[in-house]
């Protein structure tokens, strides 16, 4: 049993004071810091040792003035606090905090659906609020409103769409924020957007407010503890279609990303379109020594026995289109003719009307089968993606596949990912799936995480979001005018919390009070 | 089981969850067995019911016949209490939070109950 870590610079007596503080706040029930509960935070899926991320204990507030009262305490014995909403990142590392000692701040228990306007197609949350329990409060009262869910559903609404998490049938989450309510690091309480005045009916209806936009400032970033969010919710459709494909070969991704771009920039496609590799299906349906038995990346004749065997592609081309049938139909038409100029294979359509089992729709429900493809390589699966933004243009994506590739094949490893088409730019996702009791495969995950960032930024590619161990190099590859976002991110952090109180070092933004722990 | 189906289940257990979470909010009765079981489905069933992600974990490694977990009669509730907090290979850890030990103690002889 490892001893109790504390923040840098805090004593044990020192934590132990801030503990007994936080305690009369919250309660014995809502301080823990036990071993066991510490471990309860752990990064389950993490690349370096557990506890170069492991807290010194946790503190769950009940309700904003608890949450304010913390902070101030915090603020008071110089603790720092990382607030999550669920805790359930994982691959970014779960609900553990960038630096160690860090106390968890776990809003679970605020857990409130506080508002969910069917007209004007919003809802208004508390972070404990889990995908699956606004699934079901939407399903129990009826509310024909959908809400949009990363690949699994274990997560929070909140903690998702702060961390600009994606999902379906939506796309980028955080798109659909309107108003915010945070806690600053000094304790004050703030409302953004129209919320800001106190008698307005359009916190969750108009964006921007009046003077600078806030929302985003307040995502991906430790400048507050967000209590509670607005969400634009989508109106249930009458009727859905799906269109897929499977392209046979690597290359193919080139000419149905080009083909995909203009539809997608025109609107005909208002939805992330997904083109995902074999490895997408077959990982969650399948275990790879069913395949393949030595060390390495399996061999092409292999991975293709294994297309042939289980009916997929090595690429599979995903859209969906939500509305009225005739639209939908009509969309669809418009797709269909822009692949047949390049390719003979046929679309599969699914149409879905309204009234049918939900499950063939394209609306998110809830699901957390997905996470056993961490188990692909075998023993404790772990796994995390690599995510740089691209320009949705088909010669930059193949050429860039072609060096992940090489870089998985290099490290030994299969190689998992696909493109999420935006209108202008592409995310590149690709997965790396380790075993993490297998301590050398685990340093050859983190040697070909390493790599990626590297050849990416060379490119000109920057992530969209990254896991604990990698912040600081991700965000030292925003390097214009010798890192003038990072000075910017940081004068921002100091004027707002002099102390560094919120969560240090995230996103690389680390406060003047810890100089020592940059990477 | 059908999609529906299960949406129903999902839907009766937020209800009677909301209603226990309440009941349990300060110093907890164990619930009565109605809200065990929809505790049960709502914080393990995600994973533990026919064909989630525990299931097949577990048919892996135990084999079909023992991989769903409400219908085992070897689970004794100290090693439920002790997987559950600390977790156990690919089934991650539950906090205090988001479990209250009152929870876990109605799950615990909720299992108990399924095998008599
Ligand atoms: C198999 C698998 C598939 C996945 N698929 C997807 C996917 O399709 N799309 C996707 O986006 N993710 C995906 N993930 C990643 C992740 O599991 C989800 O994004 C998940 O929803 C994040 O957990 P959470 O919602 O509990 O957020 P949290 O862990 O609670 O929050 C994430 C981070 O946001 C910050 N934060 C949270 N709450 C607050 C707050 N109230 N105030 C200030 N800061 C806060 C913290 O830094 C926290 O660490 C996947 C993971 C796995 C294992
Ligand atoms: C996120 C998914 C998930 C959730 C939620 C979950 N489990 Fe599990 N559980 C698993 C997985 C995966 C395994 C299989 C571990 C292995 O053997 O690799 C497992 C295994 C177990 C085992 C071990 C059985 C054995 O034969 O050794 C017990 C006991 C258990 N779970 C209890 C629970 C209880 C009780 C809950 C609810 C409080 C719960 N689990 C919630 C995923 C989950």
């Amino acid at each position: 049993m490892s001893q109790r870590q504390t923040p840098p610079g805090v004593s044990a007596a020192a934590l132990e004071r801030a503990f007994a503080a936080f305690t009369r706040v919250v309660g014995e029930q809502w301080a823990l810091r036990s071993e066991e509960d510490r471990r309860t935070y752990e990064d389950l899926y993490a690349f370096d040792a557990v506890d170069q991320h492991i807290p010194s204990g946790a503190v769950a507030p009940g309700d904003v003035e608890q949450v304010r009262a913390l902070v101030r305490l915090a603020n008071e014995h110089r603790i720092p606090l990382w607030p999550i909403s669920r805790g359930k990142n994982l691959g970014y590392g779960g609900a553990a905090p960038r630096m160690a000692g860090t106390v968890v701040l776990d809003l679970g228990r605020m857990n409130r659906i506080l508002d969910v306007n069917e007209k004007f197609g919003y809802c208004i949350v508390e972070p404990g609020v889990g995908f699956y329990d606004l699934f079901d409060h939407l399903q129990r009262e009826r509310i024909q409103l959908w809400m949009s869910a990363p690949g699994q559903t274990w997560g929070s609404v909140v903690g998702n769409a702060l961390d600009r998490g994606n999902g379906a049938p939506l796309g980028e989450h955080a798109e659909r924020i309107c108003g915010l309510e945070v806690v600053l690091p000094d304790g004050d309480l703030v409302r953004t957007g129209m919320g800001a005045m106190s008698n307005s009916d359009t916190w969750a209806a108009f964006k921007h407010g009046y003077g600078p936009s806030w929302d985003f400032a307040f995502t991906q970033s430790n400048f507050g503890v967000v209590t509670k969010m607005g969400l634009w919710l989508m109106p249930a459709p009458e009727a859905s279609l799906s269109l897929r494909m499977k392209l046979p070969r690597a290359e193919d991704a080139g000419w149905a990303i080009d083909a995909l771009r203009p539809l997608r920039l025109q609107g005909v496609i208002s939805q992330p379109a997904g083109i995902g590799n074999y490895l997408r299906d077959a990982a969650v349906r399948s275990q790879r020594q069913q395949w393949h038995q030595g060390e390495g990346a399996m061999p092409d004749a292999e991975v293709q026995r294994m297309i042939d065997t289980l009916g997929i592609g090595w690429w599979s081309v995903r859209m969906r289109f939500f509305g009225p049938e005739q639209v939908n139909a009509a969309k669809a038409r418009v797709v269909r003719d822009a692949f047949a100029k390049r390719t003979r294979i046929e679309f599969e359509e699914q149409v879905w009307r309204s009234g049918e089992p939900l499950a063939a729709s394209g609306a998110a429900i809830p699901s957390v089968s997905g996470l056993r493809l961490a188990n692909w390589m075998g023993g404790q699966g772990a796994h995390s993606t690599f995510s740089p933004v691209l320009p949705a243009d088909g010669a930059l994506a193949t050429a860039h596949l072609a060096r992940v590739r090489a870089r998985f094949s290099e490290h030994g490893f299969d190689y998992y990912g696909g493109f999420t088409l935006g209108e202008r730019a592409l995310i590149f996702t690709s997965g790396i799936i380790f075993n993490r009791d297998d301590a050398a495969m685990k340093a050859r995950a983190r040697a070909l995480f390493a790599a990626l960032i590297e050849d990416a930024a060379a490119a000109g590619y920057g992530e969209y979001r990254t896991h604990l161990s990698f912040m600081d190099r991700v965000a030292q590859s925003f390097d214009f005018n010798e890192g003038a976002l990072r000075r910017l991110n940081e004068k921002v952090k100091n004027a707002l919390d002099p102390r560094g109180i919120i969560a240090p070092g995230k996103q690389g933004i680390w406060p003047r009070a810890y100089p020592e722990t940059r990477r | 089981m059908s999609q529906r189906r299960l949406i129903m289940i999902a839907a009766a257990a937020a209800a009677t969850l909301a209603f226990s979470q309440i009941a349990c909010a300060e110093e907890a009765a164990a619930p009565a067995a109605a809200d065990s079981a929809a505790l049960y489905e709502r914080q393990c069933g995600i994973c533990h019911d026919a064909g989630g992600f525990g299931t097949v974990m577990l048919e892996r490694r135990v084999g079909a016949e023992r991989s769903v977990l409400a219908q085992r009669n070897d689970l004794p509730p100290a090693y439920v209490r002790h997987v559950v907090r600390n977790g156990l290979r690919d089934m991650p850890p539950l906090t205090r939070v988001e479990l209250p030990d009152a929870d876990l103690e109605a799950i615990a002889q909720y299992l108990q109950r399924a095998r008599q």
